[in-house]
């Protein structure tokens, strides 16, 4: 058996991928992981993300899959499972063996292997939706937008081209507190992430004049259109759970 | 343009109160139907599946500023609480405070949207022009390119219609009720052809505008995310079956893309009004969705879930369940072999676990254990399915056993944590046998969203 030992990342879990085609490995002997476990009789092999071999995996599958499953995939990768990099390494083998036709990848859930990393996709594409529905800026000085969010998953990356799209002419920040991530969009101009642990500490934003007097109509609006004969907190909580709620302005109390 | 403005020197907070509080019995709250990327100058972009932005106290959804233009109405009908004879404090928007609240909200990405409705100010061509001139507000000076949902006044001129259709999403007439003599009954200004002509205007406006984009692909869109109505439900005697078959006659003959139900809530106490006193008929409303979205998506016509016998639905089955247990001669149903059209009329299989069992039966036979990773709900679907011509367990083929089965937890086969292996029952059973309902399913059931 084969283990080939790779970061959390795109660029090294590609660039395994990329080796075991190389090398000539045998597929079903082969493992990617993430950890330093040892397996018993097996042969480790360091990976080096190397930008080539990863460009060249990624440009495979989506020539191969389709724009949607090379997504799907890369979802699965954004998910904290451990075993993420083997499900997404079986899936493309097994993809590539049968030579599937585009956006259909995922179709055989009955394997393990690609229902795991269908499952891990799904649960991080949820997460990108919530974000999307929960997500709520603040106005900041100079008509600035920021906001400031506390996902499951890293999917920073995969919300900046909703909200680049939508609000092209804004300059807005996203800031991903449990990852010291920001999404730092210009407005016109090209989205971009970086990494800053200082930022972290007590940043708290000056608020533009108009800012609270929104929030404060935002809050109202949500009181007025609940209709009080059908009032249903079980529901509410089903559909929006408890731990967005410490990011949204109609969810504070002034 | 110079018309007179109740509440005039009101603040913003209390006006967005009033009108808001007047919009709120309007159901339709989707933002779906329209993908349109953002076009670099301006604001916006609209998503197909549609964006809930909030939840609010009752569990729907908030996806749009939903608000009235004013509240001031003409008319008087008796389920409203908007009806001239009723005294409650009147407000009027500007348009240029909609398209500021507008603005202001989607920036913040609180909404998807707006939906405008309004009171019938003065008459209802005068209204729509009003409406009409506030949304071109928004869409050319403030520059909103996200979605845009407004009512079409009924008896408005069709040319003003037909104007505001070039600059919405969505368009709605509301039917209201569901037969003549209800709407008679109850809103004596509004007559059914008045409802039905704009209907049909929109839908011709529709279809012609698709040839004209099919010739000319810059031709200015016409209400492309289709139109909408709503059903008042409970407020007169109609029946379940009276309520579909206007349903599905909308869909077929109007080409509509969604119907609403709106469980009647009684706000006016009008003395020609049923009084509810267990509430808003909840339980009602939700089987209507139901069975919708079995028109819909899943090939039933209304005559198969219902009849003049039996006009309304179960309370304890759920419509598809109840099809299936009085058409027990078309199953089981074989996993492995069935089209589709068979496998989304079994209960516990819905439209997205149908076509994963045709996508993935490809690869090999299917087995329970895989239905239940491809998402089947195979306590209620075990009745009704064979995998490779075996059933999960041995089962009756009898109405009143599966009936039990479907309803009461205490008979219902007993499944382990697993939701596979069955075992004997003991008296330290507590698990949670009532399964619960999929948050995907919840989200589709209760917000009508797709």
């Amino acid at each position: 058996m084969v283990v080939y030992r790779c970061e959390d990342s795109l660029e090294s879990i590609f660039t395994a991928i990329y080796r075991t085609y190389e090398e000539k490995r045998n597929h079903g002997d082969t493992v990617l992981s993430l950890t330093d476990d040892p397996l018993l009789f097996a042969e480790d092999v360091a990976v080096v993300p190397d930008e080539d071999k990863a460009r060249r995996v990624m440009d495979t599958l989506k020539r191969r899959f389709g724009m949607r499953d090379y997504s799907y995939l890369c979802m699965a990768l954004a998910s904290e499972d451990e075993e993420k990099a083997q499900a997404v390494y079986r899936t493309v083998v097994s993809g590539l063996r049968s030579g599937c036709r585009e956006g259909h990848l995922f179709d055989n859930l009955a394997d393990r292997d690609i229902h795991k990393a269908f499952s891990l996709a799904r649960n991080v594409s949820t997460e990108i939706g919530h974000q999307k529905q929960f997500l709520r800026f603040q106005e900041l000085e100079r008509g600035l937008l920021y906001s400031r969010i506390g996902p499951k998953y890293d999917i920073l990356v995969f919300l900046m081209p909703h909200f680049a799209d939508r609000l092209n002419i804004e300059n807005f920040v996203i800031y991903d507190e449990k990852r010291c991530l920001f999404g730092v969009h210009p407005a016109c101009g090209e989205w971009y992430l970086f990494r800053s642990e200082e930022a972290e500490r007590a940043f708290e934003p000056a608020l533009s004049e108009q800012e609270m007097s929104y929030q404060e109509l935002f809050r109202q609006f949500c009181l007025a259109i609940t209709i009080k004969e059908r009032r249903n907190q079980k529901l509410q909580k089903g559909m929006l759970p408890l731990r967005f709620r410490e990011y949204m302005v109609e969810f504070q109390r002034v | 343009m110079e018309y007179l403005m109740a509440g005039q020197g009101m603040s913003l907070t209390d006006k967005l109160r009033i009108l808001t509080d007047a919009a709120k019995y309007d159901v339709a709250c989707t933002s779906s139907g329209v993908e349109r990327k953002g076009d670099g100058k301006s604001i916006g972009s609209c998503v197909a599946a549609g964006i809930c932005h909030s939840f609010s106290g009752d569990g729907r959804c908030i996806a749009l500023l939903k608000i009235l233009l004013t509240n001031e109405c003409a008319f008087d009908c008796k389920y409203c609480r908007n009806r001239n004879s009723s005294d409650i404090p009147r407000a009027t928007f500007s348009p240029e405070e909609i398209c500021t609240l507008t603005m202001e909200f989607y920036r913040r990405n609180y909404i998807e949207g707006l939906f405008l409705s309004s009171g019938v100010l003065r008459n209802p061509t005068f209204t729509m022009e009003l409406i009409c001139r506030t949304v071109w507000l928004l869409r050319n000076k403030y520059r909103f390119n996200g979605y845009v949902h407004v009512k079409a006044i009924p008896g408005a001129a069709p040319e003003v219609i037909q104007r505001t259709g070039y600059l919405v999403d969505r368009m709605s007439v509301n039917l209201e009720l569901p037969t003549r003599e209800g709407l008679q009954a109850l809103a004596p200004n509004k007559h059914r052809k008045t409802i039905l002509t704009p209907m049909r205007q929109i839908q011709n406006g529709i279809m012609e505008n698709k040839n004209e984009v099919a010739l000319y692909r810059n031709a200015p869109r016409f209400v492309t995310g289709g139109q909408s109505t709503q059903m008042i439900v409970g407020a007169t005697p109609e029946s379940d079956y009276q309520i579909i078959s206007v349903a599905q006659g909308l869909y077929q003959k109007f080409g509509l893309k969604r119907v609403f139900y709106s469980a009647f809530v009684n706000v006016t106490g009008d003395k020609c009004l049923p009084a509810l006193p267990g509430g808003p008929p909840l339980l009602r409303e939700h089987r209507l969705y139901q069975a919708d979205w079995l028109l819909r998506f899943y090939g039933f016509r209304a005559e198969e879930l219902l009849d003049e016998k039996r006009p309304f639905f179960n309370v304890l089955l759920d419509p598809k369940e109840d099809w299936a247990v009085r058409h027990l001669g078309e199953f089981p149903v074989e996993i492995n072999r069935a089209p589709l059209e068979q496998l989304l009329r079994v209960p516990g299989i819905g439209v997205k676990s149908a076509r994963r069992i045709v996508a993935a039966r490809r690869s090999g036979s299917l087995s329970f254990a895989d239905l239940k990773k491809i998402g089947v709900v195979l306590k209620r679907a075990l009745y009704f399915i064979t995998c490779s011509g075996r059933m999960m367990y041995p089962v009756k083929m009898e109405e009143n056993y599966i009936v039990r089965g479907l309803t009461d937890q205490k008979s219902r086969v007993r499944l382990g944590s697993d939701g596979m292996s069955y075992r004997q029952m003991t008296l330290f059973d507590d698990m949670g046998f009532a399964g619960p309902v999929s948050p995907a399913e919840r989200l589709e059931t209760a917000v009508g969203q797709l």
